[in-house]
This record gives structure tokens, C-alpha cells and sequence, in this order.
């Protein structure tokens, strides 16, 4: 409580095996991050841990004094999707408020609202407006985070105009999830089909770097989820951050150093020198989203190692 | 592929709408004029997901295509399927309030907000969930009818026929596929790609990769495709080209150059038309808001002709309808898209 | 192909229920050669006339056209040889009779064939250039505005032509 900003992990967004992943959550359980997000949102092939493995894993962290929120998946198509859906919200209702669920699309509104679970609004569930925000509220939700090209021009207004009981969570850290896709971008890599895709995955515990013609890191491929090469980092903002009272940051868990990244921004919210391991990137920062550029541009304070886009000439 | 197949008649069985798009009262008309049983169309704005210059309507002209359709007993349907942005509810509320008042039979909506809206201020005004709304699957869809009274919604491209066959048995709303036009190989309303390299996407402004953004190079016989600065992709001489849609650009992945994502290739559903009939959907979209008059024209007149072929048993895709459509097909090729369990 | 002989009625374009085909063809070397030793003023005094001639009948919108305004477009026929250079003064279009003048903001270059498949609407800008048959440089929204504008033109609907459909 005298932290004045939480801190939280968001879901791991690639595919580790069920080792990594619980070495994480380990770790993460004795961190200083307040929020932590478990869950499978981008692939329903992915198998390490079942649901019924992220729900035992969210019980635990909430057992060791975490807020703990259960990710839905962002893309459902099939009638498993909604099963496991259906799971995630059934435990969220037995837990008793203790355990929240991250909806990322409105058939998961739509499941955790009837069984009246209080939800979290995922980036996906695309709230650009106070009327959304407004309505997503009367179903339950008591958090939201913005779109993740929403600039502080947008947020800081919803935020400052949001409904009695919602916090406002910002992502601050990690590469950015841009779009997701029926195709399976790192099977065609592999020239392996989605359905046979040999779970290619495991192999690239970052995602896949995709850079132009010229060997400008542009992009990441994730599976069906494409994300930025770059890495986001609002920690430079974190002054304003605090100024506008935003509830929460969100940092996107990555293979290398993600604690010490979390330790930064633990460090930052509490006034204290921080700064960023060397080798918590791989192509850079940037923080255009931020301040209403492109999302790839590096705008505020720190790092050297970005090739920002040129303007067109 | 699949040259005859024979029309099943289950209960789901129904003759799909064909719905075409007009940037333009040129393209409206000649959509009417070739068959279209309905036509969407956006305004001259933000509201909209193809806010190009130069296209789209105005009051007048949408007043005066809205008569041209209702005279021959077709439908005008309003595309006001971006995102309101914070502090500016006004201007979206404003296309809504003017397509009711321009006669409109529905709105093509994507944000639950303005969903809301619409169906408080004009019940009668028929409303569609749009594919940016991003509704994969039949709770998302049902939740929309609950809550807003949504008559139809719009799939997103990425589900197979046999997933948009389970989303129609579980749901008393209409159900409307993408059947021909340029691919978007991401979940529509989902992606953010073009704001990341430019600032403006889809879903904020109502552009996708957008032209301002775009310079060609002539390099010696090269011709560059740039995006704000970064390289989508480079033509070699009399290779075709295309617009530089960020997806579709040729990248490096592991050394190896390609297209990463998604080669520029166009939809086309007419092969599946039995299957999709069967499956119950009520509606077939045809892509192109942007696309010219002639494009509207061409593929209307084709798919008029492939979906009044099912009204009768024997279906059997015509050669010549398929070249017809190939000629105007993004990058030359066609593909059945998600909808095909082999291009998964 | 004999492009010479070729019978195809020209007529107004877009006109509804006239069936006319504008074949793919490309003239002659021989066409383009003379042509390149021709003044080149004729053609813009001929298209710039004929835009006006839109605007005095109202078919192209002046209100629409202000961000043209001080543009300079430069549209090229490459078998004819023929390049028509104008730009829009904010109340109508002005030919560049000078050949070194300003260059171009927005390029098209086409043969003559796929300009009379465009003018007839039998064939969409988007198609020739994916097909590499229609060559737009420069300003890409420009391009797109120009592309939009003439779309969006209402050919009129002559009575004394019966429609066919």
C-alpha cells in the first residue's frame, strides 16, 4: 500500500515449457510485482500446462499474497477455447474474488459477466472511450488496460474520467503485442502447417525476429501473434506516470533478465536510481506509442542501440 | 478445385445476401446495377475504416444513393466501424444519428459504446456487429445480440468453415462472411501493425499502412516500397506490385527473405459457395471500398451469377467467372483463406 | 495485333449499357518516335481542357479539388510519346507549357490503351497497378486523392442512348 504504483507481470506471451514457466512463477511469487497475470492468451495449441495447470499455478500465487488475474485467450474459434474459457471463469467464481479474469474478447465479458466475476479489461478489448470504459464497468470490470498505440493524450483523460472502482493499468514493459492472426506465422517459417506445427515455438523463447530488406529489426513473430522487435519501455516516464496516478504497470515477461527489468521499476517507483541491464533488449527500446508517434519511435530519455524508422522523404 | 458439387438442402440451407462496397455514388449505382442485394458504404471521416481522400460519402451524395437503392428495393448499410476516440463520442454519435436520418437500413458498428448508443437513440435502425468488433466466436456474437440487439454480425477472417458452421448453429443472429477481395491475414480490429510503423491504424483513424506514409523509389529498375521510412518491399522489373500493406511485405527471417506474413493475394469463396449456403450464412461481403467503380462492377456481376448458380441443383464453378475475378485479384492470386483447413 | 485497325468504338466514358471493349494494346515504335519529336503542349492544353470542361458541368467537385491546389501533375503516354504537365490554380486547371518547369508532384505513366481501359471504367486503376500497367510516382496520397476524385465522377446518362442490359 505504500507503493504508489503496482507493478504488475503480465502473461507470459510465448511458448516456454512447463519447467520455465514454473521457475518463473517461482520467482514471481517472491518478487516485489503486486498484480501477476497467469494463463495461455495467444495459442490454443499450446499444451505445457493445461488449464487446469495455470489455475493450480494462480492459486498458488494467490496463496503467497499476490493479486492474481487469469488470462483468457484473445483469439477463441473453437468450441475447446470456450470450454476452457468456462474453466477459468468457473475458478475465478470459486476463489471468491481472490482470482480475477483477464477478458480479451466479449464472449469472455460475456461468460464472467453472467457468473459475475469481476474482470479485467484486457489491451485487446480495444477501450479507446469513456462510454466503453462506462459500460465494460456496468458488466464487472475493475480494471482496464488501454490499447497498446493509445498515446497519454488518450489515457490521461480516461483515466482522470473513469467509473468509482476501476484502476487504470498501463503497459510499460515488453515487446508489444500488435496483432494476432488465424495463421501460424512461425509454423510457415518452418513451411510446417498451423495444425502440425511441431511446436516450433519452444525453440524461440523470445519469438522470431523479422527485419526489412535494409536489416532493420521491425517485427516479432509469436506463433499467430506478430509483436514489435523493439522492446516498450515507459520507464523514462515514470514521473509522469505517477504524476497522472495511473494504478498499475504492466511488464511483459521475457526469457532474459525480466526480474532485474522488474527490479528497475521497482526501484524507479520508489524515487531510487534505476537502470536497465544491458542485455534486456535485443533490438532496443521505444516508446512512440507513448507520446503519439510511431509506435517504433524512440522519443524520451536513455538507450542508444534503437534504429528508428527515418521519415519519409 | 472442386469443379460440380451437388447442393445439399439441409434446414440451415439459404441463399446468401450479396453485400458490395462503394467508395463512391459511381460504384453504389453500379453495384445496384449489377446485382448487389445490399451496399455499405462510409462517410467522408474518421468513422470509418477506409478514410481515404478523396473517398466515401457526404450527406448529399449518400442522401441520393440511398434513393437510387431503395428505388430498385436494395439496402444502404453505414460502416461507422472505428473507434471513437476519447473526448470526441460527438462525431461518431453525429454518422450515427445521419445515416438513420439519411435512410440507412443498418449500421455497421464495431465499438460496444456506440453500439449502445445506437441502440438506444434509433431501435428501428437495424444494427450489424462489424468484423473490426472482432467476434470470433457464438458467446461474443450472442452477448452483442443480448446487449444491443445486433440483427447480423460480420466473422473476422480467420476462422475455417467448419468453425463459422458452429457459430451459425449456435446463434439466432445472422451471420455474414467476407467471400472475395484483398486478404487481411490479421484478426481485423486487432492489429496494430500500421501504427507502429506510422502512428494512424485502422481502428484510430481509419487507415490501414496510409498513403501519406508512402513513398516509391525508383531505383534504377528496382521500384522500393517504403512505410514511413521503413522498407516493405523492393519490385524487380515487370514483377507485380503492391501497395505496401505492411503485412505484405517481403522480410528477412533467419536469413531467409520472403514473404513473412502474408503474400498479397485476394479472397475468393466462389469454389465454397455450396458449403456456405449449407452452412446457413446469411451474407457474403465482397471487399473494396477503395476499389474503383469498375472493380465494384466486375466482381458484383460475377458473384450475382455464382449465387443465383445455387438456386438451382448442380452447382459447378464457371472458368470463366474465376478468371474474371483472378484479373482484379490483389498480386494475381486467390486463395480460400482461413476458411480452407490446408492453408493453416 | 494490328492496333491501327482496330475498329472499337470510343465513346463517352462510363456511359451505362454501351458495350464497349477497349482491347490491351500497344502501339508501334514507329508511333512513340515520331511522337518524341513532337511539341508536347497539345496534349496538355487537350487534357487540361477536358477537366475543365468537368468542372464547368459540375461533375468534378471545386471544392473537392483544393488540395490540389499548386500541384503539379504530369501525365505520360508512353507509346504516344505524349506528356501533358498542369496543375490546378484553386478555380481551374492551367497547362505547363514550359518543358523544364517544376517537377512533377504525381507521375502517371501508362500506354494509351490502358488510359482509354481507365476512361471507360472497363478496367480499375488498382488492377493496372498491381500489373505494373499503370506507373503512379511521387506524392502516393496525392495519387490517391486524384484516383478517388475521377471514381467519384457521374458520368452523365445520355437519353438518346437506349440501355442495354
Amino acid at each position: 500500500m505504500s507503493n504508489p504504483i503496482k507493478l504488475a507481470i503480465g502473461p507470459i506471451l510465448f511458448y516456454w515449457s512447463k519447467d520455465e514457466v514454473q521457475n518463473f512463477y517461482l520467482q514471481a511469487s517472491d518478487s516485489p510485482a503486486d498484480i501477476v497475470y497467469v494463463g495461455e492468451s495467444v495459442c490454443s495449441r499450446r499444451c505445457q500446462l493445461r488449464t487446469s495447470d495455470w489455475i493450480g499455478l494462480a492459486k498458488d500465487l494467490a496463496a503467497a499474497g499476490k493479486d492474481v488475474v487469469l488470462s483468457a485467450l484473445a483469439l477463441a474459434e473453437s468450441e475447446g477455447d470456450l470450454i476452457a474459457l468456462r474453466k477459468l471463469v468457473a475458478a475465478c467464481a470459486e476463489s471468491g474474488g481472490r482470482i480475477r479474469l483477464e477478458a480479451n474478447d466479449l464472449g469472455a465479458v460475456k461468460v464472467a459477466a453472467e457468473a459475475g466475476v469481476p474482470f479485467v479489461c484486457g489491451p485487446h478489448l480495444n477501450v479507446y472511450n469513456e462510454a466503453t470504459l462506462a459500460w465494460f464497468a456496468a458488466k464487472g470490470a475493475v480494471a482496464w488496460v488501454p490499447p497498446l498505440e493509445a498515446p497519454r493524450s488518450l489515457i490521461a483523460p480516461l483515466h482522470a474520467s473513469r467509473p468509482v472502482g476501476m484502476a487504470t493499468e498501463v503497459f510499460a514493459w515488453g515487446k508489444i503485442p500488435l496483432a494476432f492472426s488465424a495463421r501460424c506465422f512461425t509454423a510457415r517459417h518452418y513451411g510446417l502447417k498451423k495444425d502440425d506445427c511441431q511446436f516450433r515455438c519452444l525453440d524461440h523463447a523470445d519469438g522470431l525476429t523479422l527485419a526489412t530488406r535494409e536489416g532493420q529489426s521491425f517485427l516479432t513473430m509469436n506463433g499467430i501473434q506478430t509483436m514489435s522487435a523493439q522492446h516498450y519501455s515507459l520507464l523514462a516516464e515514470l514521473p509522469a506516470l505517477l504524476d497522472l496516478g495511473i494504478d498499475a504497470l504492466r511488464l511483459s515477461p521475457q526469457s532474459k533478465d525480466f526480474f532485474a527489468v522488474l527490479a528497475a521499476f521497482d526501484a524507479a517507483r520508489r524515487g531510487e536510481p534505476a537502470g536497465l541491464p544491458a542485455a534486456c533488449t535485443d533490438h532496443g527500446t521505444c516508446d512512440g506509442y507513448w507520446h503519439g508517434q510511431a509506435g517504433i519511435a524512440k522519443v524520451g530519455a536513455e538507450d542508444d542501440t534503437l534504429v528508428v524508422a527515418a521519415s519519409g522523404a | 478445385m472442386v469443379s460440380s458439387t451437388p447442393t445439399t438442402t439441409t434446414s440451415a440451407f439459404r441463399i446468401p445476401h450479396l453485400v458490395c462496397p462503394a467508395g463512391s455514388l459511381p460504384a453504389l449505382k453500379s453495384a445496384v446495377d449489377n446485382g448487389a442485394d445490399a451496399v455499405y458504404l462510409g462517410f467522408k471521416n474518421a468513422t470509418n475504416a477506409r478514410n481515404f481522400a478523396g473517398l466515401n460519402f457526404d450527406d448529399k451524395s449518400l442522401r441520393e444513393g440511398v434513393r437510387y437503392a431503395r428505388d430498385r428495393g436494395r439496402e444502404v448499410l453505414v460502416a461507422i466501424n472505428t473507434y471513437p476516440q476519447a473526448g470526441r463520442l460527438a462525431e461518431w454519435h453525429g454518422a450515427v444519428d445521419a445515416a438513420a436520418d439519411l435512410g440507412a437500413t443498418a449500421v455497421i458498428l464495431a465499438d460496444v459504446g456506440l453500439l449502445a448508443y445506437a441502440a438506444e437513440r434509433h431501435p428501428a435502425l437495424h444494427r450489424h456487429l462489424s468484423v473490426q468488433g472482432s467476434a470470433t466466436s457464438y458467446e461474443a456474437i450472442n452477448f452483442a445480440q443480448d446487449a444491443f440487439g445486433v440483427r447480423r454480425a460480420v466473422l473476422p477472417r480467420v476462422l475455417t468453415l467448419a468453425q463459422v458452421e458452429n457459430v451459425v448453429r449456435h446463434t439466432t443472429v445472422e451471420i455474414e462472411v467476407f467471400g472475395f477481395g484483398s486478404l487481411c491475414v490479421m484478426n481485423e480490429g486487432r492489429c496494430w501493425l500500421s501504427s507502429y510503423a506510422t502512428g494512424e491504424s485502422p481502428n484510430t483513424v481509419g487507415a490501414c499502412s496510409p498513403a501519406k506514409y508512402v513513398r516509391w523509389e525508383q531505383q534504377g529498375k528496382t521500384m522500393n516500397a517504403r512505410l514511413n521510412g521503413i522498407l516493405i518491399d523492393s519490385y524487380g522489373e515487370g514483377e507485380p506490385a503492391g501497395y505496401p500493406t505492411l503485412c505484405k511485405g517481403r522480410f528477412e527471417v533467419a536469413g531467409e527473405t520472403g514473404y513473412a506474413l502474408e503474400e498479397p493475394t485476394s479472397l475468393n469463396v466462389v469454389e465454397l459457395l455450396p458449403q456456405i449456403a449449407a452452412a446457413g450464412v446469411a451474407a457474403i461481403k465482397v471487399e473494396g471500398r477503395q476499389r474503383s467503380p469498375a472493380y465494384v462492377g466486375q466482381v458484383t456481376r460475377v458473384l450475382r451469377q455464382a449465387i443465383d448458380a445455387l438456386k438451382a441443383p448442380g452447382f459447378a464453378v464457371k472458368p470463366a467467372w474465376q478468371s474474371e475475378l483472378a484479373k482484379v485479384a490483389e498480386g494475381h492470386q486467390v486463395t480460400l483463406g482461413a476458411y480452407d483447413r490446408p492453408w493453416r | 495485333m494490328n492496333p491501327i485497325a482496330m475498329t472499337t468504338r470510343f465513346t463517352l466514358p462510363g456511359l451505362p449499357g454501351i458495350n464497349l471493349q477497349v482491347p490491351t494494346f500497344r502501339l508501334p515504335a514507329f508511333v512513340t518516335r515520331i511522337g518524341q519529336s513532337l511539341p508536347q503542349w497539345p496534349h496538355a492544353l487537350g487534357l487540361v481542357g477536358g477537366l475543365n470542361g468537368l468542372l464547368l458541368l459540375k461533375l468534378l467537385d471545386a471544392e473537392a479539388l483544393e488540395p490540389l491546389t499548386g500541384r503539379v501533375f504530369a501525365v505520360e503516354v508512353e507509346d504516344t510519346a505524349a506528356v501533358a504537365r498542369f496543375t490546378f490554380d484553386g478555380l481551374r486547371f492551367v497547362p505547363l507549357l514550359a518543358a523544364d518547369g517544376p517537377a512533377p508532384d504525381l507521375t502517371f505513366r501508362a500506354t494509351l490503351s490502358a488510359y482509354l481501359q481507365l476512361l471507360a471504367r472497363q478496367e480499375d486503376p488498382d488492377t493496372l497497378f498491381f500489373q505494373r500497367r499503370l506507373v503512379i510516382e511521387g506524392d502516393t496520397e496525392l495519387g490517391l486523392l486524384v484516383k478517388n476524385l475521377l471514381d467519384a465522377v457521374e458520368w452523365p446518362r445520355l437519353p438518346f442512348i437506349a440501355e442495354r442490359t
